[in-house]
């Protein structure tokens, strides 16, 4: 009997121990475990602000969808399994479809609760609605998706929004972002990120088992807050003529292979239109199958690629106004001075051909920038050659070659390729051509018609026209307009700390160039008078055409302008690779984007000539 | 008061409740009733939320199946055991039909049943049963420990026993069928079975254990349903377990981990309010009363629970006769197996086996039970204090 009472006082001592463990030495873990239990927060999504073109045209809007979420502590139990199995089942998906859908977001987010599948349709919102019980854990809720009522119009502009991608979960936690939002990924939604992302609205409630808010509900809260509107320099008008003309252009010319323009306002730098084809649509990054997102990702073409930024291409002709700027002012060449352009030149034993060997005869500069003499340019090469110096990468410089131009699309811009003796001596190969390690007279002659190793990006090509355009000032394009509030008030300007510097060429040689590009757009020998010769007046254009060699044999066609040429309000780059001479491919887009702006007809755009 | 004619005249109602009282142990029914009245108010704060429109559905009834287990304590405590002895089968007979019936009504339902039903009223007979197998093995042993040699008289126990502690395991109520077996074993060791037996029951129940839960499952034979398996199994590691029976385990962890040194008092006590801690008023009581009134609270009711194992045990040594002292061996086996294995599942240490907390746990017949059975351990105490009523 005395063994019943001390096996009752050792059974009863084992349970007093327990107690002790559990609640006084682990009490505070529990009561951790037991606030996760009845604390749930729950967020609110807040929209993403949109983008519109400079005159309030929506071009990005957010658009609210209801997604089908689970909420990860609620269906962990034998009764959600079954309710997850009827769900994938119920949805055309394998039984296991979505239990595995939440096991795998919850490896990564605990706590955060799981989208099975976005933007459901009014058939399974019903479907779940009227099972409401028979789901625990099993919601809809409302989220924003984003919209393009543009369609693919200033895709590569744009850009897309995605979720977060792994590797950078850490730098956007730094920014205050929980990890599961949708951010912008590229383009300007990646750009202006700050602004137009929306800051999750979060209330925290008390729920019972059955996630039911009860009791004293709302402990607290902070509301949604959507993100801002921002407003682009972009015109949609012309960003459509643009995108338009260069997809007829690379369509109809068969074999080119994509094409790219930009279109600034030479005054500020503000960028009416940028376009790049082939090109995409950016909701496919949203709603596409993995195959329409593969075709973009990886498809002919590179439909990602922005070509109007990061494409870099020989210059070409329209290269020549850099080099005549270079001879202007470094006295290489004297206003007024005439020059034999023959059809070719022997220069250092070597024989160099002019385009078409066309003989120009004994020209001055203004006619040779309107014929497009190739052996005149060549002459100023071999005179560069002979002095000190590197007037025409010094130049390029100045223009804003060999780097990017700083427009705020700062991820994907290229630099291009400025040559010099420091390029040469890195690339060349030491041991079997060690010639090519110095700068040799053919690198001179070359570059002054901007082939060789000049490689240009389109609005490097803009920036640089826009420069001779406005007077000598090179501005910094900008995308970015202002912050604006729902009822269009300015918040925050984005244009007025972009930066522009002076480009140092005098005013005299300026209007030499200037009346060189406009002979070339307008006068009886202009290779672009074809396409501009019938303009009015006030739209009268200055600009060069650009036919550059390219390895793959069939030559990019480029065309720099800008108009009106007396009081330039739009300068327009455009390259068509493979597109054959800038005059038939290149100069007709600029043309039709011009008229878009300024509103003179398009028709009175012609559409070619056999000149380069 | 008039005796109104026709009327047996009694004694007046002063020295009748006098007599009543006279020579009860107060510790007993004083523990008793304070975990009982204890308990009817955790089941009232903890099921205020649990019937929609009704905050005191639980609460009403408990209070009503207390009161009517007080009667019972005082009809009981008066019983005469050794006249009773002498229908001992009969009541042997009438605990294995009734539990049969059960067993054969819960398989018709399709699931498992523990009651009969008398229009409102649902009686669990497994539960008086408990009390009642106490009285015939104790009734057995007395009648034959010494013209039966010691082994056969072990097994006939064994086959008293194991006939309706299988009907209930079958119902399925594995829990219940444990206490039997525990108090069968506590009126062995009381009367003094060889120690021999003892340790050849255990290595059986080790065996059969093994073979039940690991060996015929490995060849395709399932004796227990699959959640039995769950619960015996799921306190070795509950922290894995994802099905409903580690979840009420976790669950049952937490609300007493947090409810700290000092509790989170009846209206913080979250885990039992808001519902993440099942059966809060039945089984897992325990885990309420942790939650609400911390290590400080749920200490004292385990020190109540000691003084009434106490006084269990000196009446059990008093008693006057042997079957008295089986009996309340039993009964003693019975509350201190319970109240073990209960909060041994509240905490984690123990598999969950269904048995509810003596006095605390929500349950009529279960209410019922423990109170007869403090009845009749007050009874023998009485009877030890006081002259032979019929001797006198």
């Amino acid at each position: 009997m005395t063994s019943f009472a001390a096996l009752a006082l050792l059974l009863f001592g084992v349970l007093i121990a327990r107690l002790w463990f559990l609640q006084v030495i682990g009490g505070g873990e529990y009561q951790e475990r037991a606030e996760a239990n009845r604390l749930r927060t729950v967020i609110t999504e807040a929209p993403r602000g949109a983008i519109t073109d400079r005159n309030g045209k929506a071009l990005v809007t957010s658009r609210e969808v209801l997604n089908l979420v689970a909420e990860p502590q609620q269906v962990g139990g034998a009764r959600s399994t079954g309710a997850l199995r009827r769900l994938s089942v119920a949805l055309g998906h394998p039984p296991g479809y979505f239990a595995a859908k939440v096991r795998k977001a919850q490896e990564a987010r605990p706590f955060e609760p799981v989208v099975l599948e976005e933007e459901t349709g009014p058939e399974l919102q019903a479907y779940v609605e009227e099972r409401a019980s028979q789901l625990p854990g099993i919601s809809l809720r409302a989220a924003y998706v984003r919209d393009y009522p543009q369609g693919s119009t200033a895709a590569h502009v744009l850009g897309y929004t995605g979720p977060i991608p792994a590797e950078q979960e850490e730098e956007y936690a730094d920014r205050g972002y929980v990890g599961n939002e949708t951010v912008g990924r590229a383009g300007i939604e990646a750009q202006y990120e700050q602004y137009l992302r929306g800051i999750d609205g979060r209330e925290q409630v008390e729920v019972d088992a059955r996630g039911q808010v009860v009791g004293r509900g709302v402990l607290s809260r902070t509301p949604a807050q959507p993100g801002e509107t921002l407003r682009l320099s972009i015109d949609l008008k012309v960003q459509k003529a643009l995108e338009v003309a260069l997809r007829e252009e690379v369509r109809g010319s068969g074999v080119s292979t994509g094409a790219a323009g930009v279109a600034l306002d030479p005054r500020t730098g503000a960028v009416l239109a940028l376009a790049s084809y082939p090109t995409f649509n950016p909701d496919v990054f949203q709603s596409g199958t993995p195959r329409e997102v593969r075709r973009v990702l990886t498809g002919a073409g590179r439909p990602l690629l922005d070509r109007a930024i990061a494409g870099e291409y020989p210059a070409a002709s329209t290269f020549k106004a850099i080099t005549a700027a270079a001879a202007l002012e470094s006295g290489l060449y004297t206003p007024g001075e005439s020059i034999n352009s023959p059809g070719s030149v022997t220069l250092y034993k070597t024989l160099f051909r002019g385009f078409n060997n066309l003989d120009h005869g004994i020209i001055n500069l203004v006619t040779a920038l309107e014929v497009s003499s190739d052996t005149f340019f060549y002459e100023l090469a071999d005179r560069s050659f002979r002095r000190q110096g590197w007037p025409f990468q010094d130049w390029s410089r100045k223009f804003g070659l060999g780097r990017p131009t700083g427009l705020d699309l700062t991820e994907g811009e290229s630099a291009g390729l400025v040559p010099d003796l420091a390029y040469k001596r890195r690339t060349c190969d030491r041991a079997t051509d060690p010639i090519n390690c110095s700068w040799r007279p053919g690198d001179s002659v070359n570059m002054s018609i901007g082939q060789g190793n000049v490689l240009v990006t389109p609005i490097q090509m803009a920036v640089a026209y826009a420069a001779i355009a406005n007077g000598g000032t090179v501005v910094t394009p900008t995308l970015g307009r202002a912050v604006v509030d729902q009822d269009g008030r300015v918040l925050r300007d984005l244009v007025s700390a972009r930066a522009s510097r002076p480009l140092g060429l005098k005013k005299g040689n300026a209007d030499i160039i200037r009346r060189g590009l406009l002979r070339a757009a307008n006068g009886n020998g202009g290779t672009g008078t074809p396409v501009f010769g019938a303009l009015p007046r006030s739209a009268q254009v200055a600009g060069k055409t650009g036919t550059a060699e390219n390895p793959s044999g069939i030559d990019h066609a480029w065309y720099v302008g800008y108009a009106p040429a007396d009081d330039p309000e739009i300068v327009v780059a455009v390259v068509v690779e493979r597109g054959g001479q800038g005059a038939n491919a290149a100069a007709p887009a600029v043309c039709r984007a011009m008229s878009a702006y300024l509103g003179f007809g398009a028709a009175r755009c012609g559409t070619g000539a056999k000149v380069n | 008061m008039a005796t109104l004619p026709g009327q047996v005249p009694t004694r007046p109602a002063r020295a009748r409740a006098q007599s009543a009282l006279t020579g009860i142990d107060w510790w007993l029914l004083g523990a008793a009733l304070a975990v009982s009245g204890f308990g009817v108010y955790v089941v009232k704060v903890a099921t205020e939320g649990d019937v929609p429109g009704d905050p005191g559905y639980f609460f009403t009834r408990q209070v009503a199946y207390a009161l009517i287990g007080l009667v019972a304590l005082f009809f009981v405590l008066r019983l005469d055991l050794e006249r009773l002895s002498r229908y001992v089968w009969t009541l042997y007979a009438i605990l294995v039909a009734s539990v049969g019936v059960v067993l054969v009504l819960g398989s018709s339902a399709r699931g498992s049943t523990r009651w009969i039903e008398f229009g409102p009223i649902r009686l669990q007979p497994s539960e008086l049963g408990k009390v009642v197998i106490a009285f015939v093995i104790a009734v057995v042993v007395v009648e034959r420990i010494k013209s039966m040699d010691s082994a056969r008289l072990s097994l006939l126990v064994a086959g008293v026993t194991a006939l309706p502690a299988g009907i209930v395991f079958l119902q399925p109520d594995l829990g219940t069928a444990l206490v039997y077996a525990a108090i069968a074993l506590a009126i062995l060791w009381v009367a003094g079975q060889p120690i021999t037996h003892f340790i050849l029951f255990g290595t059986v129940v080790v065996g059969a254990a093994v073979l039940v839960l690991y060996l015929m499952p490995a060849l395709g034979v399932n004796v227990l349903q699959p959640y039995q398996v769950d619960r015996l199994t799921s306190f070795v590691d509950s922290g894995a377990d994802r099905s409903a029976t580690g979840y009420q385990l976790e669950q049952s962890k937490v609300a007493i981990g947090s409810g700290g040194a000092f509790g989170k008092g009846p209206s913080g006590a979250t885990q039992t309010i808001n519902d993440f801690l099942p059966e809060h008023h039945t089984d897992f009581i325990f885990a309420v009363v942790a939650e609400m009134f911390g290590f400080l609270g749920a200490g004292l009711l385990i020190a109540v629970y000691l003084i009434i194992i106490w006084r269990a045990i000196v009446i059990m040594r008093g008693a006057p006769t042997e079957l008295e002292r089986l009996l309340a061996a039993g009964i003693t086996a019975m509350f201190a197996f319970e109240v073990f294995v209960n909060i041994g599942m509240n905490v984690g240490i123990m598999p969950i086996t269904g048995i509810p907390l003596p006095f605390m746990s929500y349950g009529g017949s279960h209410t019922l039970t423990n109170l007869v059975a403090v009845g009749v351990l007050l009874g023998i105490a009485r009877r030890s204090r006081l002259p032979d009523p019929r001797g006198a």
